[in-house]
């Protein structure tokens, strides 16, 4: 589904580019790890492949369609839903208005459904009571689960994240990933994780690693 | 609009922030509407003042005129006697028919003697200082020492429209009493003799044949020490002059003066159109004989006062509006850096930048709306203080150019010989006059619907700009650089 060709990086000095010549393919149903040392370009190349950021060299194709064809924006609205490490909710809302607030921007096929957005919310242990609070008076582990509600409410096909688990325990981070797993397997959404714990890499269907300026696929 | 429902839930969940937004808001709102509601009274009080004082074109003898001819005649023959002819009425009737002239008053004026009562003596040592006179234009044969004034009405006469004198008893001379014996006496030589409405009193004619005349007594009027001092003849007491109707104050200066008057004095309904109608008028008069001057000094005078206050007031309404701009576009500018993180989680979801920008107006457009609420009630406290100081600041400002500047042909005081030329043109104190109008016009702050509209569209205008201004952080933010750190 998601392809880049020949993807190229760097920041100030052409001639030291974080990744240079990448050709990688994702799809859907599968989820991704990648893994790496601690500055050597996975933030830099999620936020390519989340059109946040346009490539310096190379190009990056949603089924066959160049993101600089597609436009960032719509890309962004559309087609990928982003995960953060520090969950990046609407500080001003309750889990459930985040909830319809990026449904309604994302156009989604359930945009305006309260009910809908409430039973996701209480799949992922979010429960009525917590569903309307304000969503800075919830624990790091409820507030990821509520970005994570916030990407399954989305119809995005490619849902990418950030270091999910960077800030949780063991339990929530086993449940975070088993979160993903739904997301790629029942949803039929093609997941890709940066992470730099090999546990939670361990459980996802395929395994990256950036090393010199390249990606190593793990067997 | 889910942008509309993202702004309802901001303002709502950051109340203290809300509340401090409406505060600044309403502050910067007040001033806009204090600077509005002076303005827009400034326009009512100068519209009521053209109402209130009027403006007068008046037809008289060309004393100019009779002058050159005079000297003329001097170095060539022996006569140096200035004739003025008088005005006649029949003239007076065709400068009546230009629009903008609501009515006119016939002045004539001379003296008479006191047969069967006494005058008034002046209290003060002035007698001495006779001078010229009432300057040419009261009869040019006044001996006798009780002043006349014949007129169309007392109304319409300056003195009493100036409210320098009141009628106290009785009624003032109007135009039915014309061809009639009635006069208005002062109330201190009423006093003095007894005199009362219903009486009769009896003068001798100081010309021709020096018949002896009933007057019948219809109203009794009070003058003011003040105008009475500068405005009257200074040989005799202000107490001395009675108000006669035109025509019996003709037929005491001679046969001759039938249907004709010193001068007549026409009210200019808009005082704006004064010059156009002295243009026109001079058309229908033989200006070798007679002048038309004007008299708009009064309503000048006010309205440079108004002008004065308004023009403050646009200063005012305009530097609050911009400085209020600028106040709110700093705050816009803040709000949106310490939003960023918020923006940048709204542009990853694909959220297109003029929603966002749009999220913000909505946010600042609620608060403004709060505010012009908040600043109709308080704007009108401010207006009110602001205008008393303003109309007061401005009227001793006024007082002193035209005090200095000195109106034409009315500063000066009568006296010296001389002035004969100019002195009696329009009477004597009209620069105390003036100012005393222009103290008296009030500004009245009321805020109305046409001031809260004003108001609304000034909040709206600044808001826009405010946010325009500060739009350009949420154009230029780059999400990944907020998101990602
Ligand atoms: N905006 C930027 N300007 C210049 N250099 C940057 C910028 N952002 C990141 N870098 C540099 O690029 C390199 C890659 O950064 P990146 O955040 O992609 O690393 P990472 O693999 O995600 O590291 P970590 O595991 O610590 O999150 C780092 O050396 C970083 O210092
Ligand atoms: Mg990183």
């Amino acid at each position: 589904m998601l392809k880049t060709e020949g993807l190229g990086y760097w920041y100030q000095d052409k001639d030291q580019p974080l990744f240079q010549g990448i050709d990688l393919e994702f799809d859907v149903g599968q989820s991704y790890a990648i893994l790496g040392h601690s500055g050597s370009g996975k933030t830099t190349f999620l936020s390519l492949i989340a059109g946040l950021d346009k490539p310096k060299e190379g190009d990056i194709k949603l089924n066959d369609r160049s993101l600089k064809q597609i436009g960032l924006t719509n890309f962004r609205r559309h087609d990928v839903s982003i995960v953060f490490q520090a969950y990046n909710l609407f500080t001003y809302m309750s889990p459930l208005n985040n909830l319809l607030t990026a449904m309604a921007i994302t156009d989604a096929a359930h945009a305006g459904d309260k009910a809908y957005a409430r039973q996701v919310l209480n799949d992922l242990g979010i429960g009525a009571d917590l569903a309307e609070r304000n969503v800075q008076h919830l624990s790091g582990g409820q507030q990821q689960r509520v970005a994570i509600a916030r990407t399954m409410c989305c119809d995005a096909k490619l849902v990418v994240a950030d270091e999910p688990t960077g800030n949780l325990d063991e339990d929530n981070t086993k449940e975070v990933i088993q979160q993903f797993q739904k997301i790629a397997h029942e949803q039929g959404k093609c997941v890709i994780i940066v992470t730099h714990e090999p546990d939670v890499a361990n459980q996802c269907d395929h395994q990256f690693r950036l090393e010199n300026k390249q990606f190593v696929e793990l067997a | 609009m889910n942008f509309f429902k993202r702004a309802w839930l901001n303002v709502w969940a950051k109340k203290g922030r809300s509340v401090l937004l409406i505060l600044v808001s309403s502050a910067i709102l007040m001033f806009v509407l204090a600077g509005l509601l002076i303005q827009s009274a400034a326009v009512k009080a100068t519209s009521q003042a053209k109402a209130d004082v009027g403006a007068t074109v008046t037809l008289s003898a060309n004393r100019q005129a009779a002058f050159k001819k005079m000297q003329s005649r001097t170095t060539s023959s022996k006569s140096s006697k200035m004739t003025l002819t008088p005005v006649k009425l029949s003239d007076a009737a065709k400068v009546a028919q230009l629009s903008n002239i609501s009515g006119y008053n016939v002045t004539s004026s001379t003296s008479v003697n006191a047969s069967s009562y006494d005058t008034v003596s002046m209290s003060t040592g002035m007698g001495s200082s006779t001078g010229g006179g009432p300057g040419g234009m009261k009869s040019s044969t006044s001996t006798g020492d009780t002043q006349i004034d014949g007129v169309t009405a007392t109304s319409l006469t300056t003195a009493f429209s100036n409210k320098q004198s009141k009628i106290t008893k009785g009624r003032g001379i109007t135009a039915a009493d014309k061809n009639t014996n009635n006069v208005v006496i002062e109330k201190d030589l009423a006093s003095q003799n007894n005199l009362t409405v219903g009486d009769t009193l009896t003068v001798k004619e100081a010309t021709g044949d020096k018949d002896k005349v009933k007057l019948k007594v219809v109203g009794i009027y009070k003058a003011s020490s003040t105008s009475s001092s500068a405005a009257s003849p200074m040989s005799t007491d202000p107490a001395n002059t009675m108000y006669t109707s035109y025509t019996l104050a003709n037929t005491f200066k001679g046969s001759k003066y039938a249907g004709t008057a010193d001068s007549v004095t026409f009210n200019v309904s808009n005082p704006a159109k004064v010059s156009s109608v002295k243009t026109a008028g001079k058309k229908l008069i033989n200006t070798s004989k007679y002048s038309l001057s004007t008299d708009d000094a009064s309503y000048q005078t006010v309205k440079a006062s108004m002008d004065n206050v308004e023009g403050f007031a646009n200063k005012i309404v305009w530097l609050v509006a911009i400085a209020g701009t600028i106040i709110l576009a700093l705050i816009v500018i803040l709000m949106i850096r310490e939003r960023r993180f918020e923006i940048g989680v709204l542009l990853s979801l694909g959220e297109a930048r003029w929603k966002v920008i749009a999220q913000f107006f909505t946010e600042m457009l609620m608060v403004i709306v709060v505010a012009v609420a908040i600043a109709g009630v308080g704007g009108k406290f401010v207006g009110n203080q602001l205008g008393s100081q303003l109309v007061s600041q401005s009227a001793t400002t006024t007082q002193t150019t035209s005090s200095s500047t000195g109106q034409p042909g009315g500063g000066e005081p009568s006296g010296n010989g001389g002035s004969g030329m100019r002195g009696g043109n329009g009477g004597p104190g009209n620069t105390s006059q003036t100012t005393k109008q222009a103290t008296d016009t009030k500004l009245e702050v009321t805020v109305s619907a046409v001031n809260l509209a004003e108001l609304g569209g000034f909040g709206l205008a600044i808001t826009f700009l405010s946010i325009m201004i500060a739009s350009g952080g949420i154009l230029r933010l780059e999400p990944k650089k907020v998101l990602i750190s």
